[in-house]
């Protein structure tokens, strides 16, 4: 059946009527789920709060897991979902510059809007930066526009480097995420019982 | 720890742990029976030999030629820009980017056309759409395009002009010169001249 748009059940001009309405529904969610604070989002960095780190790898497992059975299914046609391509130098340097901007600026651009949309100002503060910070990247773009698309490796998974099916790849990742809330539960107990600045719970 | 928290764990390992013992779907999602059936005594799934070399000479960019004879015959003769996806291949990984491409026609071709009659089938089963068959073949492109016969003398005016549209396809393809038919009772020309008038001078 799906995916909708491709496989012609729905035109391609409800495209941006569908954004919308993901995006709202995203914006919401995160405003909800405290990410429009900056501490709640910095706090991964200091091991006081990993709200982000469980929020987002259990999007991705459930999402993950979900897709799985809806192409077991027939519901969705896996094939046909687009895959983005990997260039893993540029794609490591832009991961480890970005987790700069996280913990430097509190938010990452999603998390910005919801923050701007309840009206604070550092989420304003960081909105600027992050628009300087893309006209100064186009700007400088043909500097290192080589480096930027160095090392195509096309649109494969981690299951076909692997040489693994998806599904086992997506049973590890259901493990090691069940793995990571455990170790960063114990880790934001131990940092919350030595803090005294602010309390939690 | 909340109990919650331990209750949505297990559910996610168990779900994760399930997809492990699911056998591997080997069903392709088809079109139901009925449709498909449809789709075949339509005539718009054919294109004509004409049709397919207009939009080559035209460098339509929505055509896609696609071969489904054997590697060998294939090198040995294809149609422009032709590829090749052998019809045992169709199914395969390698070659499912080729089909269902938004906006793209895609002209099944063989010999005749009992394989891509076949391979047309198959992409139909499988609901991609934008898929065609060359009527006829390369058999049928070689008689009507490659060396067209000419039309009887009392054939209608269209018959002509698709005579001529053939020769000129002909042309394109082959890069056979046009020769003007030859005729030995050459009648001369007789070149007849105006007495140049003289400007009338004078007057009154």
């Amino acid at each position: 059946m799906g995916p909708l748009i491709p496989q012609g059940y729905i035109t391609g001009q409800w495209e941006f009527v569908i954004a919308l309405l993901i995006g709202a529904a995203f914006g919401f969610l995160l405003e909800s789920s405290g990410f429009s604070s900056s501490r709640n989002i910095a706090g991964v960095f200091y091991g006081y709060n990993f709200v982000v780190l469980r929020v987002f790898f259990t999007a991705m497992i459930v999402a993950m897991v979900g897709l799985l059975y809806f192409d077991y299914l027939g519901w969705i046609d896996m094939s046909m979902v687009f895959v983005l391509p990997t260039f893993l130098a540029p794609m490591l340097l832009g991961g480890f510059i970005m987790g700069l901007g996280f913990v430097i600026g509190g938010f990452c651009p999603g998390t910005s809007y919801t923050a701007c949309a309840i009206g604070k100002l550092d989420g304003f503060a960081f909105l600027g930066g992050f628009f300087l910070g893309v006209f100064l990247f186009s700007e400088a773009f043909p500097l290192f526009e080589k480096f930027y698309y160095s090392g195509d490796m096309g649109n494969i998974t981690i299951g076909e480097v692997l040489h693994v099916s998806d599904r086992v790849v997506a049973f590890a990742f259901v493990v090691i995420a069940i793995a990571a809330f455990y170790v960063t539960w114990l880790i934001e107990k131990k940092v919350r019982a030595n803090r005294t600045e602010s309390k939690f719970e | 720890m909340n109990k919650n928290y331990l209750f949505l764990s297990l559910l996610m390992i168990l779900l994760a742990g399930g997809l492990l013992l699911l056998p591997d779907r080997t069903n392709y999602s088809q079109i139901p029976p009925e449709d498909l059936l449809w789709d075949i005594i339509q005539p718009t799934r054919y294109v004509t030999t004409e049709q397919v070399a207009k939009m080559i000479i035209e460098q339509d960019p929505t055509l896609e030629l696609i071969d489904v004879r054997d590697a060998d015959a294939f090198k040995a003769f294809s149609l422009p820009n032709a590829v090749n996806i052998p019809l045992d291949s169709l199914l395969s990984p390698n070659y499912s980017d080729y089909l269902g491409i938004e906006d793209m026609n895609a002209v099944f071709y063989a010999n005749d056309d009992m394989l891509a009659d076949q391979a047309w089938v198959i992409a139909k089963r499988l609901n991609y759409s934008g898929i065609y068959v060359m009527k006829g073949g390369l058999n049928c492109w070689i008689k009507t395009i490659i060396q067209p016969a000419p039309p009887p003398e009392t054939a209608s005016l269209d018959a002509f002009d698709l005579y001529d549209f053939r020769k000129g396809a002909s042309i394109y393809f082959t890069g056979k010169t046009i020769t003007a038919p030859k005729s030995d009772n050459k009648s001369k020309v007789i070149v007849r001249r105006k007495k140049k008038t003289k400007a009338t001078a004078g007057g009154c």
